[in-house]
């Protein structure tokens, strides 16, 4: 069985949120909810001032501790690694979003869920969660279980992210870590997380 | 240009997601287990009633606060590695054992031989109620000021105290049988100094641990909520009783035993909503970004 991850290139990566967009697009995620974004911030002083880009997610951990807390078993690891929301299980108490030390769930609270006067068509046929639930990137399992990369993948222009099995030492993905010794966030933690950073 | 994820080290986060529905909770669910605790153990089977309905009342709070509150029972499903889970567990069997131990006392039902298993029982999980919310912030990854095992323990002598405070502000108005309120006062004068030296030790300890730990410690003590945890968690919560208990643990006039304990028990009780409600607030994440 594979295990799913990701490795994104700070050096490549622009800024341009193109992922972010892809995202919002795949998943018609509410207002205020992002699976998937960009931090930025400017760094160094003038003239040498520059603005550095961090595109962030669920890191997918192989030992979740969100998965440990959730009282109802909403939070699951797929045997593929895919770290899922079971939107129908989830009773928003947010216990995971306590445990998670990367900040990557998002309470869906009781409020709208379109981003103008009412539901588009597409909000309409894409939007199957209910409000009051936590919410957070599930590596487009839908997609992934297709044959197809996760759309921010896909869409990325620069071709910074890179999707794959970390479990197969061949796969782009595992060359790439090994490679350019990328790092994940906060490997201290232990929950040896799955998606890592090329350029730091 | 590279970035170094060094860079996005910013500084340390605030948790927001649990405010004051979860605080309320943990002071009412802690101080109803530990009120049904003291009454068991003096044998008072209306103080008992008074605790269960005091965590039913918090546990009412912990629903409201849910994203989906019809959905609560499912809460029951993954004990095998959840503490929330497991507290949902240990509320029902306190709230359970503790109404059928209420009837047997007061001989509306005879248990016969069940009843000693039934007082086991119902003592059991109210220990564990007053536990085990310790251990949902302690595991916590995420949150380093929450990441120690003193919680657990903390928690338990906070709701004990807690308790015996209702029981001692509840005594002019509960039936028979009548309750030494001097004898209560002088075990809070024992809670009292524990809870001081634990929250203490808890301060000194996190105090060299990660940066998020010590950003909490410096709110607490020197930053945006050093008066209510100093002058409230602390000076108001702890040391004023302390100070002016121990004059009046000798009194024998129950007027003026009462009068005082009555005006500690109010003292003690801000100072414990006080504390959950700061534990809670100055949970901070480590800095990632």
């Amino acid at each position: 069985m594979a295990r799913y991850g990701m490795v994104i290139d700070l050096n490549i990566c622009i800024g341009c949120n193109a992922c972010t967009m892809a995202c919002k697009a795949e998943h018609a995620t509410p207002p205020g909810v992002f699976y998937s974004k960009v931090l930025e911030k400017e760094v160094g002083k003038y003239p040498a001032a520059r603005r550095v880009f961090l595109p962030v997610l669920c890191n997918h951990c192989q030992n979740p501790a969100c998965e440990e807390v959730c009282p109802t078993g909403a939070t699951q690891k797929r045997d593929d690694g895919i770290v899922t929301i079971d939107h129908d299980l989830c009773i928003g108490c947010r216990s995971c979003m306590e445990a998670c030390p990367y900040g990557a769930r998002t309470f869906h609270k009781h409020e709208a869920t379109y981003y103008f006067n009412e539901k588009t068509p597409f909000e309409e046929m894409k939007q199957d969660f209910p409000d009051g639930i936590v919410m957070k990137c599930n590596f487009c399992a839908e997609r992934v279980d297709e044959g197809l990369d996760p759309a921010c993948v896909q869409t990325c222009p620069t071709e910074c992210r890179v999707f794959g099995d970390l479990d197969d030492p061949q796969s782009e993905v595992s060359r790439i870590v090994a490679e350019k010794k990328a790092r994940p966030l906060l490997p201290d933690k232990g929950l040896e997380p799955s998606v890592f950073y090329v350029g730091a | 240009m590279s970035a170094h994820l060094d860079e996005f080290l910013i500084d340390v986060k605030p948790q927001k997601e649990w405010g004051w529905l979860v605080i309320t909770y943990l002071f009412l669910g802690g101080a109803g287990a530990g009120l049904f605790l003291a009454s068991l153990y003096i044998s008072h089977p209306w103080g008992e009633a008074l605790g269960l309905l005091l965590l039913v009342v918090g546990t009412l709070f912990l629903m409201l606060d849910l994203g989906r509150p019809e959905r609560f029972w499912r809460a029951f499903f993954r004990a095998r590695t959840s503490w929330i889970s497991r507290g949902c567990f240990f509320i029902s069997a306190l709230v359970l054992l503790g109404a059928i131990h209420v009837l047997v006392e007061l001989n509306v039902w005879d248990a016969g031989s069940w009843a000693l298993l039934i007082q086991i029982g119902a003592a059991t999980a109210a220990v564990a109620v007053m536990i085990y919310t310790g251990f949902v912030l302690a595991p916590s990854p995420a949150i380093p000021f929450w990441n120690s095992t003193f919680f657990p323990v903390i928690f338990f002598v906070y709701s004990l105290l807690a308790g015996i405070d209702f029981l001692i502000l509840a005594s002019p108005i509960l039936p028979a049988p009548a309750i030494d309120i001097a004898h209560l006062e002088k075990v809070q004068f024992g809670l009292v100094l524990l809870c001081l030296l634990l929250v203490l030790s808890h301060l000194s300890v996190m105090s060299g641990s990660a940066v998020a730990a010590r950003k909490s410690i410096q709110l607490l003590t020197r930053g945006r909520w050093a008066m209510l945890f100093l002058g409230g968690v602390i000076g108001v919560g702890l040391v004023v009783p302390l100070l002016f208990a121990w004059p009046f643990l000798w009194q024998t006039s129950f007027q003026t035993v009462f009068a005082i304990t009555a005006v500690l028990a109010l003292l003690r009780l801000f100072g414990d909503y006080l504390f959950r409600f700061l534990v809670i607030r100055a949970g901070h994440y480590d800095p990632l970004l």
